[in-house]
């Protein structure tokens, strides 16, 4: 990717930064705002979403010295934002304000339904959207902080587990076995849900 | 495939698309304000780390080298035979007249 000439490179707008230009780092966080957003959405509840979001940023801010330039900002801030969204879900778990609700029947039936239709339509153009993601919450719920991470990245990102590890800053085969164990923790939680 | 692994699949792939649906969410129009409210507030980067950062480093460092000193003292004590109770027990026993809880209160 080709800069334009007109607009600065990260590494000029963060070499002003560390020099003291505070307000230099707007440029910053209006060029990575939407990439960071759509991350921390996925992890974190609704409610959590613009403080932790927030966080992101402070902590990118106050980490700028120590970025080396060998990857791309972008890669950096990625794993910040990341590893800000296992911290939330640890200070949770540890601070137990997790809601551990089980799943109702209006769940259960919806369920039903679902797996018992044929329909190809895509979730997006369905009317019962909620469900499915109380669903999900439920499920993920039930992981702790680090396999929550682990399955979200890897098994509903799709992500590899090295990409998977650059992001959590953990090494290549602890990311393996996390995942390998969450993944059967999930799967014994989800098929208690749908067998009879 | 088995009717409970194809419900298990088509499950999955429910949970992959509600995932994906969360990032549809939207967020409050004056969330970059705020945002560059906290970092101008904040003031400039610091270069140098902070004194805390230091001592944080500088403890988990040592950690290693704590616990071993901790291991060979436990096991010298041991080797020498030094129990203190014992001690202060045979004190009291052999030296009841200079010595008595008495004399505490």
């Amino acid at each position: 990717m080709q800069n334009h000439p007109s607009r600065p490179s990260d590494s000029e707008i963060i070499r002003r930064i560390i020099d003291g230009d505070v307000n230099s780092f707007e440029y910053l966080l209006n060029k990575y705002q939407d990439h960071v957003l759509r991350i921390v959405k996925k992890h974190i509840p609704y409610n959590e979403v613009e403080e932790t979001a927030h966080n992101v940023f402070v902590r990118a801010y106050q980490a700028l010295p120590g970025f080396k330039e060998q990857g791309s900002f972008k890669q950096w801030l990625s794993a910040i934002t990341v590893r800000t969204c296992y911290d939330f879900w640890r200070k949770q778990y540890r601070s137990r304000e997790l809601p551990m609700s089980d799943l109702s029947e209006r769940h259960r039936d919806w369920l039903e339904k679902k797996m018992s239709s044929e329909s190809d339509l895509s979730f997006s153009e369905e009317s019962r959207a909620k469900e499915a993601g109380e669903l999900l919450d439920w499920a993920l719920s039930k992981l702790s902080a680090e396999d929550r991470m682990v399955i979200e990245l890897v098994y509903l990102e799709g992500l590899s587990v090295k990409e998977a590890s650059g992001l959590l800053g953990w090494s290549v085969s602890n990311v393996k076995v996390r995942s390998f164990r969450s993944r059967k923790k999930l799967k014994t939680l989800l098929t208690g849900v749908i067998s009879p | 495939m088995k009717p409970l692994q194809r419900k298990y699949e088509a499950l999955k792939k429910i949970l992959r698309e509600a995932y994906f649906e969360k990032e549809h969410a939207e967020v409050s129009e004056q969330w970059q304000v705020n945002a560059m409210r906290r970092i101008r507030n904040l003031g400039p980067v610091q270069l140098e780390p902070s004194f805390f950062t230091l001592f944080e480093q500088f403890v988990w460092r040592l950690t290693p080298a704590t616990c071993l000193l901790i291991i060979i003292g436990a096991i010298i004590f041991l080797k020498l035979g030094f129990f203190p109770n014992y001690d202060v027990l045979t004190l009291f026993i052999n030296d009841t007249e200079e010595l008595s809880l008495a004399q505490l209160f």
